[in-house]
């Protein structure tokens, strides 16, 4: 775009000048320029100067027939309209030139004069400006009259402009551009309307001149800023310039296309700057197609097609260039359908990438063009370049500038020395940089739009031009970037062009690799089929041809020629130095590489797990795609494990040229040939190695001595279906014969472990009791391996899941771990020395780390595990022995594992209850509880003074007996002194021995001696074991505590206690007492109630009230006579106190008496007092 | 005068491609069809644009490129149609025309219950009466 003039490029200004006077011309420019629109002054000093803007004197004659126009637009017209002809001349008087001196007034007519004498012709309009120093100075009203009249213009166009006063001189500034603007709108339309009054009459000679006046009165038009009009006439202009085109005779042809080009271009980027500029984007879009269609097929003769694209290249560069600079966006009021009936244009015509990337399309055919031998063949010798050719005054035309002497002429071109001088000119551009640069831009562009394919169009097009630039390296790069697209989208045609460049690219870089991997690419692509091409001698594909099988066989060929030295001039040119320079070329095939539809090999293992040491059959298979048979000299399969690799060598090859560092077995095979498309399959029977993981790491076919290919081991069950061939309408065929095997065969085989020799014992005694330490033995017997640095790890696990053997949140204390393991002791106790302690490395709650000691063959070990319940809880036990079979360092790897498990359960040994009794026939009346017999506090009362009984039992619940050796009530010290426990039976020897299920009784008497609602009685310990047969083990003891609860002791105000004989005799009367005694200072009335028994007869009140006095005693006696023997129940009696309301039942045991029928005769002495058993 | 028509699998992979033309530009031919698969995505995935034309078809004018025009038809499964002109003046109703008779072809060719989907078009029937469709193209049967 900066190509055209700066003229072209902006809207026009339109012009004034002002001469004389030139202390104010800076004011005045600046005051027209700053305001819109802005006018641009041409300031003459003095009037002297005022010659510039005459006519330059034409010497023509007016007489002489017109002549024929010699070109269509003179280059300088616009500059001259913009910069020396202005639309209004102001003359500028000071006032003092005009008033007073007559001489001064003389010279001030006759300068006017001169000026609108010389005006004239250009029909300029003029304006008089009167410089005043002062507001108040005085002028003349006839000086004015006068000055108007010499001048002959309106009284409006005689301006006062004051000089000194600020106010005063802006606004006269103001007046001053008003008139201008009015008189320059005014001359530019009535110099618009004369030209145009030319077009509509037909008034010309030539359609030269018909196009230029459309120029001109589109010029005019912009100057008004009347842009449709300008467009109307810049439009009809290039119609006239596209009939011309076959019409006109004035020049050669070629020139005469030149120079209609030329202003085509010239008035297309001003209808196109037009549109634009007014947001008319969809409109300039069409226009632009419109132009390009009509001058497409305008060529030329072949001689000159450059010239034409060119010219057409710079088109789409311009227009680009303007969509880019106005910031086009597609317009929201078209339908977003792009590409039909309803919008007829396409997202790309909205962006520059797109004009940018028909610009170095079409600029590369214009290098083809000027490349082209037949434009070279007419010129050489038909004309040298002439000398001193330069253009012309008319826009697009070329002239030969012809010296004799001193006169300069200038003289016309003939076609052929346009054309030499055209050709010699355009060898000085380097149009390949031009191209790389438009096309660079473009891809930027079509990048950030997300066009990819567009991008790697535009990229490819800029390595092609690297390429025919030589910049071999530059190209590649390029060229390797779009390769990967095709290769990802399968366009296999356009990637054969591509890895023709790269081939050739590697051949002038002297890169063999690069060669032999692009050439065997190429040979291996799949062909498409629909696109049967018969020249592959076409250039326009590239290096490389089109694709065809022979052309495939024919680059395969040419590897292989190259592998074993042989030169073919076939493909050979002078520069090609390909040489084998090293041993050989190693070429690595992995999972993504492209090479993969060169050579892939697929291994798969026949078994999924092996024994160590035992044979194990593998099967190779190897698939290429290129179209001739690979005669592969050797094959050479690598495990992770160097043992198992293998070589497979081609019978017809000599097994001597085999590498020396090859460690694996050998196999002759009798032919090692790949077919196109066919699995060559092998299968090897390898011995396992070590025990771990066994892995085909890679496949390494050695083909013509020289090229090693290496491709990673694929397994068929995982094998990525090939690229570019996928597509391919053809049968799939498998790797392996067995069908199973093809789908999910694996290149890695797991090799165990070898068995293990030793044993690992794990002992348990049934339930582990809660409290005790439960010991496990472990005992770990060699029974063919010897065990070195051996290791077991215990691990406890709770066996129903969850894993964690501690309540969650109390992690920290060891308490809240139901069970612990407490530490390990080995089997001979007191010989462990204080080193080997230190080997346990590590106990922890549920996890432990200890060391075993070295042990031969046959030897045996044992620890202890002591592991601590403190809940009732199952545990898995998980015990593993690690060891390895000798001492070396290195052999660590290889360790050896036994896993045991034993599940054991915890259990609760005992279940300790306890019962609080009161004294035998004796009821105290405890207040409490008969106040809380309905509320849910269910502690016991005790009365305070008397001896309760408590009952403790210990119930086993285990499987085992259990010995009991002491029951104990554990007070604190302040329990001790208010209340006196004494165990009144229990154990009377050393221990008792509590059968599994059986309970064991012991009995305490409680009496308290102080009230207390809360009174804590202290703690019930028992001390157990088990009742093993062996020696009891002091250690093995256990201390079990359990809390007694809170009770409540209180003073009873009344306790009643009955008396009756401890037998009956049937008939015989005896005397039943109650006697109530009240422990308060206060009188006690009390009511009382027999019920009658049908047992017993009575005498004495049924129901009765008394008073019983403070401390003492009231005592009831009925006497009863039994009538029924046997235990009998007495019968009932309810004492009720008034005062506290409540009443006192005892229980029917303490009411029930046996009734002998008879006298009993008992055997015992009669000394033993059985009056005794009367218990109070 | 159609010049090149092309299918082009879900993956923008080339189905069917063929050209018909004298000149040698079947090389060129190729990166037309391929470039304007970047216009296809374009008008696919942008969702305002491609909402009043959601069942739609017929793509139209992809663009212009040089002297030749590509439209585009896309079907339900995501296979498109490409048909590179060198007509100035097509009609949208003769591009659909063509690309309606070009599906019906496709579907016939892929029924073949030997043909796997998503590989090439192999079918000697099915490229012979895709000529016979290029060739009747513009003939003034529209029907």
């Amino acid at each position: 775009m900066e190509d055209y003039p700066e003229e072209l490029r902006t809207p026009p200004v339109s012009l004034v000048s002002i001469v004389g006077c030139p202390e104010m011309h800076a004011t005045i420019s600046a005051a027209l320029s700053s305001q819109q629109p802005p006018m641009s002054t041409l300031a003459l000093p003095d009037f002297a100067k005022a010659n510039i803007l005459s006519r330059t004197a034409k010497s023509r004659d007016p007489l002489a027939p017109p002549q024929a126009a010699t070109g269509i637009l003179k280059k300088d017209w616009l500059l001259k309209h913009r910069t020396r002809v202005p639309a209004a001349v102001a003359a500028m008087f000071r006032a003092d030139q005009v008033t007073g001196d007559p001489a001064q007034w003389l010279q001030a007519c006759s300068d006017l004069e001169n000026l609108k004498s010389i005006i004239q012709g250009r029909h300029s309009k003029l304006v008089v400006i009167l410089v005043q120093t002062q507001a108040g100075d005085e002028l003349g009203e006839e000086v004015m009259v006068a000055l108007r009249k010499r001048a002959e213009i309106d009284s409006k166009h005689l301006i006062v402009l004051v000089e000194s006063d600020e106010a005063e001189r802006n606004a006269s500034l103001l007046k001053l551009r008003t008139i201008f603007a009015e008189l320059c709108s005014t001359y530019y339309k009535e110099e618009g309307r004369r030209i145009k009054a030319r077009i509509e009459k037909r008034n010309f000679s030539s359609v030269e001149l018909s196009v230029r006046y459309c120029f001109k009165v589109a010029v005019y038009a912009e100057f008004r800023r009347d842009w449709p009009e300008a467009l109307k006439f810049y439009e009809e202009g290039v119609r006239v310039l596209r009939e011309m085109i076959g019409t006109s005779t004035r020049l050669p042809p070629t020139q005469r296309l030149v120079e209609i080009k030329a202003v085509a271009d010239q008035f297309h980027f001003k209808i196109s700057t037009l549109l634009l500029h007014a947001g008319k984007v969809v409109e300039a879009i069409t226009w632009f197609r419109k132009h390009i269609r009509s001058f497409e097929r305008v060529v030329g003769s072949p001689e000159v097609a450059f010239l034409h694209w060119e010219w057409f290249s710079r088109q789409f560069l311009v227009f680009g260039e303007l969509i880019e600079t106005t910031s086009t966006t597609v317009p929201d009021t078209i339908s977003p359908r792009f590409g039909t009936a309803d919008n007829a244009l396409t997202e790309w015509e909205f962006q520059p990438a797109y004009y940018y990337q028909l610009a170095a399309n079409y600029l590369r055919e214009k290098r083809c063009a000027l490349e082209c031998p037949s434009s070279r063949a007419n010129l050489t010798g038909d004309s040298e370049i002439p000398d001193s050719v330069m253009s012309s005054v008319y826009v697009g035309q070329y002239v030969r500038l012809f010296e004799e002497g001193d006169t300069i002429s200038v003289l016309p071109l003939s076609d052929a020395e346009y054309t030499s001088y055209a050709l010699s000119e355009a060898e000085r551009f380097q149009d390949s940089y031009e191209i790389i640069a438009l096309f660079r831009k473009a891809y930027e562009s079509f990048l950030s739009l997300g066009a990819t394919r567009m991008a790697s169009s535009c990229s490819a097009g800029m390595a092609i031009e690297y390429y025919a630039a030589g910049e071999f390296g530059n190209a590649k790069k390029l060229f390797d970037g779009v390769a990967g697209l095709y290769r990802q989208e399968g366009w296999t045609t356009l990637l054969w062009e591509n890895l023709g460049y790269l081939r050739e690219c590697s051949r002038k870089l002297n890169s063999l690799v690069n060669f032999i991997s692009y050439s065997l690419e190429m040979a291996a692509l799949p062909l498409f089929s629909g696109s049967v091409q018969g020249n592959s001698e076409n250039k326009s594909n590239g290096p490389a041809g089109w694709p065809t099988i022979s052309r495939r066989e024919e680059i395969q060929q040419e590897v292989v020629n190259i592998l074993e030295g042989k030169h073919t001039s076939q493909v050979m040119d002078d520069e090609f130095n390909l040489q084998l320079t090293e041993e050989s070329t190693q070429l690595v095939i992995d999972q993504i590489s492209p090479l993969r539809i060169v050579l892939v090999a697929s291994v798969a293992f026949h078994d999924q797990s092996v024994k160590p040491g035992s044979p194990l059959l593998v099967s190779v298979s190897l698939l290429s795609h290129l179209p001739s048979p690979v005669a592969i000299d050797q094959l050479e399969v690598r495990f992770n494990q160097s043992d198992c690799n293998f070589v497979m060598v081609s019978a017809q090859e000599d097994s001597s040229t085999l590498n020396s560092d090859v460690h694996g077995q050998v196999v002759h095979s009798t032919s090692l040939t790949l077919f196109s498309n066919k699995w060559m399959r092998l299968t090897h029977e390898v011995k396992s190695g070590q025990s771990g993981k066994l892995e085909c790491l890679s496949v390494k076919a050695i083909i013509n001595k020289h090229l090693v290919v290496c491709c990673q081991a694929e397994s068929p069950a995982s094998m990525e279906d090939f690229p570019l061939w996928k597509f391919e309408d053809q049968v799939e065929t498998l790797p392996t014969k067995d069908a199973a095997l093809a789908f999910s065969g694996q290149k890695l085989i797991q090799v165990e472990e070898p068995d293990t020799q030793v044993d690992l014992v794990l002992d348990s005694t049934g339930p582990a009791l809660v409290g005790e330490l439960f010991v496990v033995p472990v005992t770990i017997l060699s029974k063919g391996h010897a065990v070195h640095s051996g290791e077991l790890k215990i691990n406890l696990v709770d066996a129903k899941g969850g894993g964690l053997l501690m309540s969650p949140g109390e992690a920290d204390e060891s308490e809240s771990h139901h069970v612990e393991l407490l530490g390990v002791s080995t089997a001979t106790g007191d010989e462990v020395s204080k080193e080997e302690v230190d080997n346990i490395k590590k106990i922890q709650y549920s996890f432990g780390v200890v060391s075993v000691p070295t042990l031969v063959a046959g030897d045996s070990w044992s620890c202890k595990l002591e592991i601590k319940w403190h809940g009732a809880k199952s545990l898995m036990l998980y015990v593993s022995l690690g060891y390895s079979l000798d001492s070396s360092g290195d052999a660590s790897l290889h360790r050896l594992n036994v896993h045991r498990s034993l599940q054991v359960e915890g259990k609760i040994p005992m279940i300790v209850g306890h019962q609080f009794l009161r004294p035998f026939r004796r009821e105290p009346l405890l207040l409490s509880r008969i106040r809380s017999s309905s509320g849910d506090d269910k502690k016991d009362s005790l009365a305070m003074n008397e001896s309760n009984m408590l009952i403790v039992s210990a119930r086993n619940c285990t499987e085992v007996p259990l010995r009991l050796h002491s029951i104990a009530i554990e007070s604190d010290g302040d329990g001790k002194q208010l209340c006196s426990v004494e165990q009144i039976s229990g154990l009377s020897d050393e221990y008792a021995v509590v059968a599994p299920s059986a309970e064991y009784k012991a009995i305490f008497s409680v009496n308290p001696r102080a009230s207390n609602p809360d009174f804590y009685l202290g703690e019930l310990c028992l001390n157990w074991s088990r009742d093993l047969v062996l020696g009891e083990n002091q250690d093995s003891r256990v201390t079990m505590k359990q809390r007694l609860p809170e009770v409540h002791i209180e003073e009873p105000p009344l306790v009643m206690s009955i008396e009756c004989p401890p037998y009956a005799i049937l008939g015989t009367p005896f005397t039943f007492y109650v006697k109530i005694h009240n422990s308060t200072s206060l009188l006690q009335e009390i009511k009382y109630s027999l019920v009658d028994s049908q047992n017993f007869v009575f005498s004495g009140a049924h129901n009765h009230a008394a008073f019983i006095l403070p401390k003492t005693e009231h005592t009831l006696s009925h006497k009863l006579v039994p009538l029924g023997s046997g235990s009998q129940q007495l019968p009932r009696i309810t004492v009720a106190s008034v005062r506290y309301s409540a009443a006192l039942t005892p229980p029917t045991s303490a009411t029930s008496v046996f009734v002998y029928p008879s006298e009993p005769k008992f055997n015992l002495e009669k000394s033993h007092p059985m009056s005794d058993e009367c218990v109070s | 005068m159609i010049v090149c028509v092309a299918v082009v699998g879900h993956q923008n992979n080339p189905l069917y491609l063929q050209s018909f033309t004298e000149a040698d530009d079947a090389l060129k031919l190729h990166h037309v069809v391929h470039c304007s698969l970047d216009v296809i995505d374009e008008r696919v995935n942008n969702p305002k644009k491609s909402a009043p034309t959601l069942n739609e078809t017929f793509l139209g004018l992809l663009y212009p490129t040089e002297n030749y025009k590509v439209y585009g038809y896309l079907t339900n499964t995501k296979v498109k149609f490409l048909m590179v002109t060198t007509d100035l003046d097509v009609k949208d109703a003769d591009a659909r025309n063509f690309f309606r008779k070009f599906h019906a072809a496709y579907v016939d060719a892929v029924s073949n219950p030997f043909h796997v989907p998503g590989k090439k078009i192999a079918s000697r029937s099915f490229g012979a009466r895709v000529s016979t469709i290029v060739k009747s193209f513009g003939s003034g049967t529209v029907g």
